[in-house]
């Protein structure tokens, strides 16, 4: 779905924005330290099997862009969690007092313990989807967990929907754009173009604004004067809700 | 009276309505022979140059309809004649040759502070509707 390159590359944006951000992994995959040129590692499981603070743990990936890293280990968290009181607000606990301006939570597709910790540590939330059948079927679980969630007394501040690996020559994309902009909305953001150089700055562990600033997953489709899409656009809609 | 179809309109993100519509069109013409289609994406290109110059306001019927007039008598684009209007407006405003205060009158609106009242004669007479008789 691209969750992680959106992750770190959101992430990276706020930091160079001057924004203290913590970018929090909480896929056993680990893809996170690895995508910023660091090693895995069991960060979470060290914050919550063995209590240590947050911030022996947390490793400094960029200017004003720290990350809590995650691995294998992760899955132990999850068992750890399950049979926690109060397990569902552990991560919120911990993180809520933290001094940064900005904690980014890059959650696993499973919908287990671990995501649902991950959303009620959370004030907002961004969906990254392909558009074809089955991921808008996975955004409406999300949705649906959500809701669970909200109904259990968490406020969401609001949601959005991010469609990746975007392809605007296919009819297929369309039909799904489509659909998924009529059941959402406003809630639908600008879409990131299909491309290559996203994988190669994974490879080389480096962010999109270090690898390449102007490709099309960054500036997006050009239309006349406009651009449409990309992760420039996708910034200043996040600025727009941390500034509220 | 026939009646209005009502719909539910979804509000977009800008971009993401450009986008759509840009996808719809590109479908729409793939269809096309090659000539209409190169017509079409002139066209749309033009329509799409010209939005940053489009405006609406609320006009009085009589003042629409005396730009009109003149546009036609002087056989020139109504745009541009107002264009002209509006510039010279603007430049006797900095220059101080014209006040709004004595035109401003408190508005009950929330959404504004002012309404600007215009002295009568100042707008050209309003057209005369025909009426049909039987």
């Amino acid at each position: 779905m691209g969750k992680t390159t959106t992750a770190v590359t959101i992430a990276d944006g706020l930091a160079r924005r001057g924004l203290k951000t913590l970018l929090v992994d909480l896929d056993p995959q680990g893809h996170t330290a690895v995508a910023l040129g660091l090693k895995k590692s069991p960060g979470l499981y060290r914050l919550i099997c063995l209590g240590e603070p947050l911030q022996r743990i947390v490793q400094n990936a960029r200017p004003n862009l720290d990350i809590l890293p995650g691995d294998k280990q992760t899955e132990k968290v999850k068992r750890q969690i399950t049979l926690s009181d109060f397990r569902e607000s552990i991560l919120l606990d911990i993180l809520q007092d933290t001094d940064y301006q900005v904690v980014m939570l890059d959650l696993a597709p499973s919908f287990d313990v671990l995501h649902v910790n991950g959303l009620v540590a959370s004030d907002w939330v961004l969906i990254p989807t392909r558009l074809d059948a089955l991921a808008v079927d996975g955004v409406k679980e999300i949705l649906l967990t959500m809701g669970e969630v909200a109904r259990r007394g968490h406020a969401f501040q609001g949601f959005s929907i991010l469609p990746t690996f975007f392809d605007r020559t296919t009819r297929e994309t369309l039909v799904q754009f489509k659909e998924i902009v009529t059941a959402f909305g406003s809630r639908v953001w600008p879409p990131i173009p299909q491309d290559t150089k996203v994988r190669e700055a994974s490879a080389y562990g480096k962010t999109m604004w270090e690898y390449a600033p102007e490709s099309a997953s960054m500036a997006g489709y050009v239309e006349g004067k406009l651009r449409l899409g990309g992760y420039r656009q996708i910034m200043e809609r996040m600025m727009e809700v941390i500034n509220g | 009276m026939a009646d209005r179809k009502l719909e539910r309109r979804t509000i977009l993100d800008p971009a993401v309505a450009g986008l759509l519509n840009d996808m719809e069109n590109r479908q729409s013409d793939a269809a096309l022979p090659r000539r209409e289609r190169e017509k079409k994406a002139r066209e749309r290109a033009k329509m799409t140059a010209r939005r940053d110059q489009r405006a609406t306001f609320d006009l009085p019927p009589a003042l629409r309809q005396r730009i009109m007039e003149l546009a036609e008598a002087e056989r020139l684009p109504a745009s541009q004649l107002v264009t002209l209007a509006l510039a010279r407006f603007l430049q006797d405003l900095s220059a101080g040759g014209l006040d709004l205060a004595p035109l401003k009158q408190p508005s009950r609106s929330p959404r504004y502070d002012w309404n600007l009242v215009l002295p009568e004669g100042l707008l050209p007479a309003a057209p005369k509707k025909t009426i049909k008789r039987k």
